[in-house]
């Protein structure tokens, strides 16, 4: 197939070297047929984005060749990918937050007559684009008020509407419950239908074997693999993504490339997650729970719901899954239990005493760890060292000293210790935590929120852009910490995640719990309709 | 700091006094003068004997002081522009406490009106900082406009009710004996005041080393939304901050007054809290950095009086290579955060 159909794109010997000397592309090749959804697995720094930014114009390779739809090109910037038909909705999004959504996709390419803009002729196009799709945006509303899924749907439309042919999708379903994630697939299939390619980067192997049509398999910088989906199997895919790392610990997956949507990936069904579960009986006495959210109402930290209402518990030894589409209460709910944020009604209460109004550090004290989502702005320091970043919170700590003098001999040790025992991959404790890849810098926030024994842990989205293996060990971290007899709080966009690690999951929608279901009685189904508004 | 390291700050603190004073050859050159001459007569006034030696520093010591008040609180991510109000409450209040008639033991009395002028600059600084922490406002305009208070304030001050009578000239009385600071006769000004600021630069570089709330601060000016995760208490630790800086700023103002003046006169400061953010910028925030920089700003002041003395070159040449040095250093501040956005 790939011999008589035009290459949408082939990419040959990409090498890309980082100005610290890392090889982020080393030979990587890629070749996507038209008209296909071609998906890109691989760890992280396996160097997907990296070669998704060289396609894209954002990286200049160091030598490769690149060929768009048969013709030899170079392509020095994002403007030159646009022209050549190249479009991408990053991981991160680049939507200006002061401009509205129109404004935003006509950036760059606003319509105008002598000068003067013509709104009315870019919302009308960027209109039907989004009828062909499915898709309804509120175009004229200032693009602050977005959800995070909205703003990945305007970005779509933006590529789109420069007259994209070729689109690159980094980890779009991230944060999209599943029905949401299903409709995006939905648009994509409508997009190679009519004779577009997609890229898809991702860590899930579900969307992979459901939506792809071929798989190029990337590993420590080079391609190393490409397949077909239909011919392959999901446990060929992992062992060629982890490679010699493939016989620890992965159990089999079973090839099911049409199998049950509740089937869990394997890496979510280890040994972890069967010993330590909560087990009690719930008709009988349940143990005093541990935290506990009594009508709690928060306003809303920018944009939607806020927190209405929600009245929640955790017990000792169990993990509270929080499900729910972004923007649905979620940051209000954690940030109220830690303290970050007052509650407008309600109370929260650890041991069954009251902490409302207390603060974040005499809550830490308690005992209460927080895992915020973004790592990078609210879990680290990021000009700071290693060490100083696990001291961050616990600067007046006993162990360091205990009030007005830091003790840099035992934080060093502290530090060495915690490097050790998390497995940190970082030359010292004196490295920034800049210098960190992802799953590295997140060891950092887990290791200082575990520090001194948390015996409740509200985590954020704590495996968000995390590979395989580092997802595994934040699971494993969490549920040691339940064995303990230490309560989760875990929110997390990721459905599938919720389901592998979760006990019970309580579902947040437009700012109140739609339901708590258990393990056993929760399947995807189910939870997306309450993800979705749906009533129990 | 997040720099190169101070080997890095030094190369090209350097190179820009290089830039900067082959840019003032070249302005004395096509203004008709003598360069070499000019440029020779700077250095001497600046380092040519142990006068000059000690007279730049003694020009060095209030912005060592006022440069260590901006960098504290920069390194707290806080811009403060007050130091120049904080400067002149701090002095005032070291010439009110000064010359008050006391029955303390006179070696008390110098302390005391040291102190006092810290704890009105402070206190001028706490404002910012309270509104900052608690209430959002920028700390840019309210220490601005705190400055145009101070400044009015000790003017009408100075001039009715702690104006001394006996004099012709705008100022407070003499502080007493007890409370002066020592300092070199000989009419070079070198005080004591110049071991205080050593003394504070030491005692800010102890604070970010060592201590909890230097940590707390400097956590909060690199990302004050993990230290506030992490319960690091971000509003207390601004106002902390600028407290701490107001009171620097407002020790060199009281160390002008009892080592220089004798007494406050109306402003005496020529825009001391101004130049110290130059000297901050140029010291790559470390303490000992701004202790380097305040000595070349000092020398270059010492110098430039000299060079005007000597040569018919005017002293604004000496402005001309301030401002090449501050320009370079604030190039360098730019590309520094351009590459940690990268």
């Amino acid at each position: 197939m790939t011999d008589r159909a035009p290459l949408a794109v082939q990419m040959k010997g990409i090498v890309v070297q980082y100005p610290g000397g890392v090889l982020a592309n080393n030979g990587a090749s890629l070749a996507v047929a038209s008209g296909t959804l071609h998906a890109i697995v691989g760890e992280n720094g396996a160097g997907k984005t990296t070669l998704m930014h060289v396609l894209y114009g954002r990286q200049p390779p160091d030598s490769g060749r690149i060929r768009v739809e048969g013709v030899e090109v170079r392509i020095p910037s994002p403007a030159a990918a646009m022209r050549l038909g190249i479009g991408m909705v990053s991981q991160h999004t680049t939507v200006v937050p002061g401009l509205t959504v129109i404004e935003n996709i006509m950036l760059g390419a606003e319509p105008h007559v002598a000068g003067v803009l013509r709104r009315r002729e870019a919302v009308e196009r960027a209109q039907s684009i989004g009828d062909r799709l499915g898709i309804a945006l509120p175009w004229t509303a200032s693009s602050e008020t977005l959800s995070l899924a909205e703003r990945q749907k305007t970005e779509l439309i933006k590529a789109l509407y420069r007259g994209a042919r070729i689109l690159i999708l980094d980890e779009p379903t991230a944060a999209l419950a599943p029905q949401e994630a299903d409709a995006l697939f939905e648009v994509l299939r409508g997009l190679t239908a009519a004779g577009g390619s997609v890229l898809l980067v991702t860590h899930k192997l579900r969307e992979v074997l459901e939506h792809a049509q071929r798989v190029t398999v990337m590993r420590e910088g080079r391609t190393v693999a490409e397949r077909a989906v239909g011919e392959t199997y999901a446990d060929d895919i992992l062992a060629l993504m982890v490679g010699q790392r493939a016989a620890t610990g992965v159990a089999p997956l079973a090839p099911a490339p049409a199998a049950e949507s509740s089937a869990q990936p394997p890496w979510e069904r280890g040994p972890a997650s069967e010993s330590g579960r909560f087990t009690g009986d719930r008709s009988s006495a349940r143990p005093m729970p541990l935290l506990e959210c009594r009508q709690l109402s928060v306003r809303p930290a920018e944009r939607g719901p806020g927190l209405r209402d929600c009245t929640l518990e955790v017990i000792p030894g169990e993990i509270l899954g929080v499900a729910g589409v972004d923007g649905n209460g979620q940051l209000e709910l954690v940030e109220a239990v830690v303290g970050l944020r007052s509650p407008s009604a309600g109370d929260v209460l650890l041991d069954g005493e009251s902490i409302t109004g207390k603060s974040v550090a005499w809550r830490r004290r308690r005992g209460i760890a927080y895992i915020p989502s973004d790592r990078q702005t609210d879990g680290l320091v990021l000009d700071f060292t290693v060490e100083e970043n696990l001291l961050l919170g616990w600067q007046r700590d006993e162990r360091f000293g205990g009030g007005w003098m830091i003790d840099r001999g035992v934080t060093r040790a502290a530090a060495a210790e915690a490097v050790r025992a998390y497995g940190i991959r970082a030359d010292s404790g004196g490295a920034p935590a800049y210098a960190l890849s992802g799953g590295n810098q997140q060891k950092v926030v887990i290791a200082r929120a575990l520090a001194g024994a948390p015996r409740l842990i509200a985590a954020m989205q704590p495996t968000r852009g995390l590979d395989v293996s580092s997802t595994r060990r934040v699971h494993e971290a969490l549920r040691d910490a339940t064995r303990r007899g230490a309560g989760v709080l875990l929110v997390s966009l990721d459905l599938d995640e919720l389901l592998g690690v979760a006990d019970r999951i309580a579902v947040l929608f437009g700012g109140r719990v739609a339901g708590v279901l258990d393990r056993a009685d929760a399947d995807p189904k189910k939870v997306g309709w309450l993800m979705l508004g749906g009533q129990e | 700091m997040h720099s190169g390291g101070f080997a890095s700050s030094l190369r090209h603190a350097a190179s820009a006094l290089a830039l900067a004073v082959a840019t003032a050859a070249c302005v004395i050159w096509l203004a008709g003068g003598a360069p070499v001459e000019a440029l020779a007569a700077l250095a001497k006034g600046a380092a040519g004997s142990p006068d000059a030696i000690l007279r730049s520093l003694a020009k060095a010591t209030p912005l060592l002081l006022a440069g260590l008040a901006v960098s504290l609180a920069l390194r707290g991510g806080l811009f403060n522009i007050g130091a120049e109000g904080q400067l002149l409450v701090g002095g005032l209040a070291a010439a009110w406490v000064g010359a008050m008639d006391w029955s303390v033991p006179a070696w008390l009395h110098a302390p005391a009106a040291l102190l006092a002028g810290a704890f009105a600059g402070a206190a001028w600084g706490a404002v910012p900082g309270v509104l900052r922490g608690w209430r959002g406002t920028h700390e840019v305009i309210v220490t601005i406009m705190m400055n145009y208070i101070a400044i009015h304030l000790t003017h009408y001050l100075v001039n009715g009710p702690l104006r001394d009578t006996s004099t012709m000239a705008v100022a407070t009385r003499p502080v007493r004996e007890g409370a002066q600071l020592w300092s070199l006769p000989g009419g070079t000004h070198f005080s004591a005041g110049f071991f205080v600021a050593l003394a504070a630069a030491a005692g800010v570089a102890f604070l970010f080393r060592r201590t909890a709330l230097g940590f707390e601060i400097r956590a909060v000016g690199q990302g004050e939304r993990a230290a506030r995760a992490a319960g690091v208490p971000v509003a207390h630790t601004m106002a902390r901050a600028m407290c701490l800086s107001g009171a620097l700023a407002g020790l060199a103002g009281a160390v002008e007054v009892l080592a220089v003046h004798r007494r406050f006169l109306d402003a005496f400061s020529p825009g001391y809290g101004f130049d110290s953010i130059a000297v901050a910028l140029l010291g790559g925030l470390s303490a000992w950095g701004v202790t380097l920089s305040s000595v070349l700003f000092g020398s270059l002041a010492a110098g430039s009086v000299y060079m005007e003395g000597w040569t018919s070159t005017p002293r604004q040449v000496a402005g001309v290579v301030q401002a090449v040095v501050i320009v370079a250093a604030g190039v360098r501040l730019l590309r520094q955060r351009r590459r940690e956005e990268e």
